[in-house]
């Protein structure tokens, strides 16, 4: 298992969010403005001026009051129309899980990951679609029965409607949430041995910000060797010879260490082997501790890479508070303090090296990082479930908007369309067109070359014919990576994988963006779909 | 700004219904222009499908005009605040059926911004009123049409409204529920309330309203106060005590002498049934034609009818 955490810039997100943000909304206005001049002639600019104006104080006149009215009448409608029925098929997965899961494995301390995994998917797979089945309903249904007519006649704005629909559905979802969340975790701390609890913790993992290389000869790279590995995750560095990979720490939490009296770290490197070596011997590595200040190098005891485990244990290098080591090139037996000799002030730098010469050692970013102290089981577990929680407010907030937009099953296949989208990822085509790395040129210069049967990788002559499909392609590319924006990523809100592994959730790779994601909809998904209430006849169509 | 006298001003107002494309499939209202001054009960009549419901709607702001435009208390229709002031009571109670009636009046009164305990208070007041104490904790699902549409009518009142709009109040209502319906909304004019209606039980209307509207096809048909439509121009009515067999016989020749008895003397009013009936069989016969206006206040359907007959 790899993550590649990268930090969340939060600066960057807010702009990137202002720039579709502001660009799609520029775009409706200025659609909006265009047909409503096409449709009522030079007073139609008036009309759209009025129709802004009153949207805004419309908005400014929200009532929470209304709104919770709505939320309430919301809550009621889900508990009393028997919404809460997915607690019994909780109940029941979980009554007969324990069958199923257990003895699939031998060890017991291995089954954890199952259950974990287990449950988590459990509650992900019963709340969401049951979330997204009642939001994308509740709006239509309320114009079809025309109980929205009521509604509507009184002092209610459009948007208050759809914020009451949209916390009701929320607060149904987080009832049902917690109850599945509090009952899944006894459930899982119940099913793990008694012997296998201690291993029931969340890691907390530092990881470094950027890695180095020396190559072969001892110079400076950016990366190892690429080993021709297909995925291009992990570089490579050499047994045997001066090939090193840099790994450095910063502002590390010095009280947190000094607690503990210890620091940790936990490997993940992959082992690459390009003849057979020894049958029974897996390769050697070493660590060295490097201090930049004082040039102080202390070698770590030589270990085998343990590639086949998944015992965060058997990964783990622990150095005390005073360390002893062989002084590299004499063999003087020093010892060094871990606060005063080895941590730089708040970081602390490591070098790896493989000593099995021919063979390779891999490793990416993550493969290596401190291991801060263990937080409780509960922390990763429920930081996951706030996951599911994140996901399910999405989903919430796109179907009561589509809702706002179409009927009930339309809105439905819209919204799953949207999240499947935004699951599932863009396909590596579609990024490889955004980001221009796609070899053959944008879909206009594509359609080209299959039309004269050209390779994509032949040039094209330039002339006026590419430069227009080159200023073409850029449009579509730019309108595709709009479009791209507008599907929520929700690999962010994958929080699962990391408790199922026992790491506790990041804050800044993780949560924060999630949590910035759903803002990042749940703003402008209101704006539309006010204006699709206070625009559209409250008809049923 | 003076309250203007109308509360509801209705110029050259058409709707089509269209479908998804943007065709025409109804033309729901033609050139429709009326006013309810306040403190009046307004009844607006026609058959099925004259397009009374979508005059409704057009008010409450729930359609969009197709053409012309519509102020209430002097504001467009669009605009939420004038809800405030506003009671509707569709023509099918809309309502949220896994509700009891407490809660349904309770939810109503929230979208209002009402106080707990001035929710409470209406909601007793108008169970009280409605009739329905004995099922107030039942779920409106479980309710029979008349019933649902007392609750449906309780929850127009929630925010005792200037202005009532009833969509066919008394349909589906036993007798003494008309009884009582009728009286509620003369008791709503007594309070000054101005009070518009549609119905097809024209007995009702006639005893209750003060103007009426004939809409035909989405045309206006007949507007005018109901005394003055009713009343027929060219025959007298008397009405005297009991008569015995001889008095009967003479009785012409006691009116003959003018001398009499005479407890009441009139123009004999004929029923709005007629007049309905009427209105709608001449505007079968002649589209296009109007008959009524108040600015010319002449012509009774009734009228023309007796003049094509001779
Ligand atoms: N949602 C709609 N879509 C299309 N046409 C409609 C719709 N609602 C009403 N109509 C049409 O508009 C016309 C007027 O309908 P409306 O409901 O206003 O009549 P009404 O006078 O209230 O009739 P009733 O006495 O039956 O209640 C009818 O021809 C009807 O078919
Ligand atoms: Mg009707």
């Amino acid at each position: 298992m790899s993550f590649d955490v990268v930090g969340f810039d939060l600066t960057e997100g807010i702009i990137h969010f202002l720039k579709v943000f502001g660009g799609v909304l520029a775009a409706a206005l200025f659609a909006a403005f265009l047909i409503s001049i096409l449709k009522n002639g030079v007073s139609g600019a008036g009309l759209f001026f009025k129709g802004l104006g009153r949207g805004c104080s419309d908005f400014l006149q929200t009532s929470p009051k209304r709104v919770w009215a709505i939320t309430v009448l919301t809550w009621r409608e889900a508990s009393r129309k028997k919404a809460l029925f997915v607690f019994v098929i909780f109940a029941l997965l979980l009554m007969f899980a324990g069958w199923f899961l257990k003895g699939s494995v031998d060890r017991p301390d291995l089954q954890i990951k199952n259950y974990i995994s287990f449950i988590l998917r459990a509650i992900t797979w019963l709340t969401l679609p049951v979330m997204l089945l009642l939001s994308c309903w509740g709006i239509p249904t309320d114009i079809k029965n025309r109980s929205l007519h009521t509604v509507v006649t009184k002092p209610v704005r459009r948007q208050e409607v759809m914020l009451g629909r949209f916390f009701g559905f929320t607060l149904v979802g987080s009832v049902v949430l917690s109850v599945m969340g509090i009952t899944g975790y006894y459930w899982t701390v119940g099913q793990v041995p008694q012997e296998a609890r201690a291993e029931l913790v969340s890691r907390v993992p530092v990881y470094c910000n950027k890695t180095s290389f020396t190559n072969n000869q001892g110079g400076k790279e950016d990366t190892g060797i690429n080993v021709g590995d297909i995925w291009q995750f992990r570089s490579y560095i050499a047994g045997g010879t001066k090939a090193r990979a840099l790994y450095k720490f910063d502002d590390l939490d010095l009280d947190a260490i000094r607690q503990d009296k210890r620091l940790r770290m936990e490997y993940n490197f992959e082992a690459f082997r390009t003849h057979k070596g020894e049958m029974d011997k897996r390769l050697l590595c070493q660590l060295t501790i490097v201090n930049n200040k004082s040039d102080l190098r202390v070698p770590l005891p030589i270990f085998e890479i343990q590639e086949f485990s998944n015992r965060a244990q058997e990964k783990t290098i622990t150095l005390e508070e005073s360390v002893s080591y062989n002084e590299e090139g004499t063999s003087t037996v020093k010892t060094a303090n871990l606060f005063d000799d080895i941590l730089e002030g708040n970081s602390i730098t490591v070098e790896v090296q493989c000593l099995d010469p021919g063979q390779f050692i891999g490793m990416a970013r993550p493969d290596l990082f401190i291991k801060m102290p263990d937080r409780s089981f509960a922390s990763s577990y429920f930081k996951a479930v706030f996951g599911i929680w994140l996901q399910m407010v999405l989903i919430i907030v796109i179907g009561v908007t589509a809702g706002c937009f179409v009927k009930g099953p339309v809105a439905t296949l819209l919204t799953f369309g949207i999240v499947m989208v935004g699951a599932s990822g863009l396909s590596d085509l579609m990024r490889g067109l955004v980001t221009g790395t796609q070899n053959g040129g944008g879909p206009f210069e594509s359609a080209y070359r299959m039309l004269f049967h050209m390779n994509p990788t032949t040039e094209i002559d330039a002339g006026p014919l590419s430069a227009v499909m080159t200023v073409l392609d850029t449009i579509m590319i730019g309108f595709l990576w709009t479009i791209q924006h507008l599907f929520p990523r929700f690999d962010f809100f994958n929080m699962s994988q990391y408790a199922a592994n026992g790491i506790d959730v990041p804050w800044n790779a993780t949560l924060l963006p999630s949590i910035l994601v759903t803002l990042a909809f749940v703003i402008p998904c209101l704006i539309l779909g006010y204006f699709s209430l206070q625009l559209r006849e409250m008809e049923a169509k | 700004m003076s309250e203007p006298e109308n509360v509801i001003e209705i110029r050259n107002l058409s709707k089509d219904y269209r479908d998804f494309w943007g065709r025409r499939k109804v033309q729901a209202l033609k050139s429709l222009s009326l006013d309810v001054k306040k403190g009046e009960i307004f009844g607006l009549l026609g058959p099925n499908g004259s397009g009374k419901t979508t005059t409704m709607k057009l008010l409450l702001g729930l359609l969009f005009p197709t053409a012309g435009d519509v102020k209430i208390f002097g504001e467009p229709s669009s605009n939420v605040e004038k809800n405030e002031r506003i009671g509707y009571l569709p023509e099918e109670s809309y309502l949220y059926r896994f509700l009891n009636a407490d809660e349904t009046l309770d939810f109503y009164g929230r979208l209002f911004n009402m106080s707990k305990a001035e929710r409470k208070q209406r909601c007793e007041e108008l169970i009280q009123q409605v009739g329905i104490q004995h099922a107030r904790k039942r779920p409106l699902k479980e309710y029979s049409k008349g019933m649902t549409r007392r609750i449906g009518l309780a929850q127009a009142l929630i925010n005792n409204p200037e202005l009532v709009l009833l969509d066919e109040p008394t349909s589906g209502l036993d007798p003494i529920g008309t009884r009582d319906m009728k009286d509620m909304i003369l008791k709503l004019r007594d309070e000054g309330k101005t009070v518009v209606m549609c119905s097809h039980l024209l007995a009702d209307v006639q005893d209750v309203c003060d103007r009426i509207a004939i809409l035909y096809g989405g045309e206006l048909k007949v507007v005018g106060k109901v005394d003055e439509l009713l009343k027929s121009k060219d025959q007298d009515q008397f009405l005297t005590s009991a008569l015995s067999p001889e008095a009967r016989a003479d009785i012409e020749a006691v009116l003959k002498k003018h001398d009499a008895k005479l407890i009441s003397s009139d123009r004999p009013t004929s029923t709005l049934e007629e007049l309905f009936l009427k209105t709608v069989q001449i505007s079968q016969e002649n589209p296009g034609q109007r008959f009524v206006s108040e600015e010319k206040g002449s012509d009774s359907p009734l009228d023309q009818k007796s003049e094509a007959k001779d």
